[in-house]
């Protein structure tokens, strides 16, 4: 391609973000001419959506949430860990401002995060992040060396990644303490299938999971 | 869908299959197309509010647009979190636009704004954006009306997290080698409208951007059927 003809992409590609941004405000203040007044007004979403960056997954389009009820928080292979402040931040002001009812950990079949993280190379800048992968295999190495098949391999470490992450989301102070004035937020851990669309509740069972991890990571007053 | 009596949870997992039948439906191909892969051209870095689905208010598919979300949307140059983002959407997928995207009525932008603690970690979080109203505090404290000057500290913070991106040394490289553009938005809630604020790699372009373009009032629907939401249930209309 010449340069002339990449500036020109480059240009397209962008224009069609402001277009389909215009089109969609105009669609939606004809829907409903109070719309954007009432977003305006303020969020109270039920939920907090933690999930993965991968373009093919937004939040919204796949559950048919409207603007205003999932406050999102998306990074590489939808990871909780104790030390990020970015996701820390966002569960507690999810929980203790916002209050939301159901916090979900979304993670996805054919993960390119966690396929990185199972590769023999060094990547840098995301080696650090991505080690986090790597410690919920050694967790589960009998079982996932036990599966045969490469890809039922990575489809179950893409599981039991996300109930991991599910724990350390119930390790917070926010959620335990939240949960024990109020009775939520629940937490849940869903994964996202390419091939149908569909989402598959791994049926996290919030209150045992609690149960089990306050033996050790008890963050309320009463023992 | 806050008509809704049933449990949240279980009316989103009802909407979810209503949306992967929508879809199929309309192209049989999509989810196959999908699962083989992604090559997002776009990298999107904005706010977890709820009220700023990037995909849904730019009109794009699943696909189009790799995604972080964080706390009053801050680009701290040593948090891993963001930094493994960019150096995955940059240096592997090879997008060809960073949009870094702060938005109206931030409740982040108000809490840098006061004085009160917010306690936990937040505090430590929002550090870069009390920086930033410390750099202009004759100019904010001079805007009289509050709803505008949450509006100016959310273009600073754009403004001082694009220069975080151009100083990141993988963004660097990218634009260098392929032309990788860096771009400062804002959305306006109150009108859902998106605004290039004109900083990193592009200088803004209101004739192309601003109202009364060749897309205003276009609308993009599905081609066999209309995905609805309703208080009984969403479901998908034949047309």
């Amino acid at each position: 391609m010449a340069q002339e003809d990449i500036k020109n992409h480059l240009k397209e590609t962008h224009d069609r973000v402001f277009e389909h941004n215009r089109s969609w405000a105009a669609e939606q203040a004809k829907k409903d001419p109070e719309f954007f007044v009432k977003l305006s007004a303020g969020q109270t979403p039920e939920y907090l959506w933690i999930g993965c960056s991968d373009s093919r997954i937004p939040a919204e389009a796949i559950t048919g949430l409207e603007p205003g009820e999932a406050f999102v928080h998306r990074n590489i292979a939808n990871l909780v860990c104790n030390t990020d402040l970015n996701v820390m931040s966002v569960i507690n002001y999810a929980v203790r401002h916002l209050q939301v009812k159901h916090i979900v950990v979304c993670g996805h079949y054919g993960c390119g995060g966690v396929k990185a993280a199972m590769t023999p190379k060094d990547l840098g800048l995301l080696n650090p992040w991505l080690r986090n992968i790597r410690d919920v295999y050694r967790l589960h190495q009998q079982e996932l060396d036990a599966i045969k098949d490469e890809a039922a391999r990575y489809d179950r470490l893409v599981e039991l990644n996300v109930v991991e992450q599910c724990r350390n989301v119930i390790k917070t102070a926010a959620i335990q303490q939240s949960y024990e004035k109020n009775g939520f937020p629940i937490v849940h851990g869903w994964v996202f299938g390419f091939q149908d669309g569909l989402l598959k509740d791994l049926k996290v069972d919030h209150e045992s999971m609690l149960h089990d991890i306050q033996k050790i990571y008890n963050l309320t007053d009463t023992a | 869908m806050s008509q809704d009596t049933r449990d949240p949870f279980t009316y989103a997992l009802s909407s979810n299959s209503a949306w992967a039948g929508y879809k199929s439906h309309q192209n049989p191909d999509f989810f196959p197309r999908l699962a083989s892969g992604q090559s997002p051209s776009i990298l999107w870095l904005g706010c977890s509010d709820s009220r700023c689905p990037e995909t849904t208010i730019l009109g794009l598919q699943p696909g189009d647009i790799f995604v972080h979300r964080n706390i009053a949307n801050i680009i701290s140059p040593t948090d891993i979190n963001t930094s493994a983002v960019i150096e995955y959407a940059v240096a592997f997928l090879k997008v060809k636009h960073v949009v870094l995207c702060g938005h109206s009525a931030c409740g982040g932008a108000a809490a840098a704004l006061g004085d009160a603690r917010v306690g936990g970690v937040l505090d430590t979080w929002l550090t870069p954006l009390k920086a930033v109203r410390n750099a202009h505090a004759d100019e904010l404290a001079a805007i009289r009306d509050d709803k505008a000057r949450a509006v100016r500290i959310a273009e600073l913070n754009v403004e001082a997290g694009v220069k975080v991106l151009m100083a990141n040394v993988v963004i660097q490289d990218h634009i260098k080698e392929r032309g990788l553009q860096v771009h400062g938005t804002l959305f306006d809630i109150g009108s859902g409208r998106v605004r290039d604020l004109g900083h990193g790699t592009g200088k803004p372009r209101a004739a192309a951007f601003g109202g009364g373009g060749a897309g205003d009032g276009e609308v993009i629907r599905g081609r066999h059927a209309t995905l609805v939401f309703r208080s009984e249930g969403a479901g998908m209309q034949a047309r």
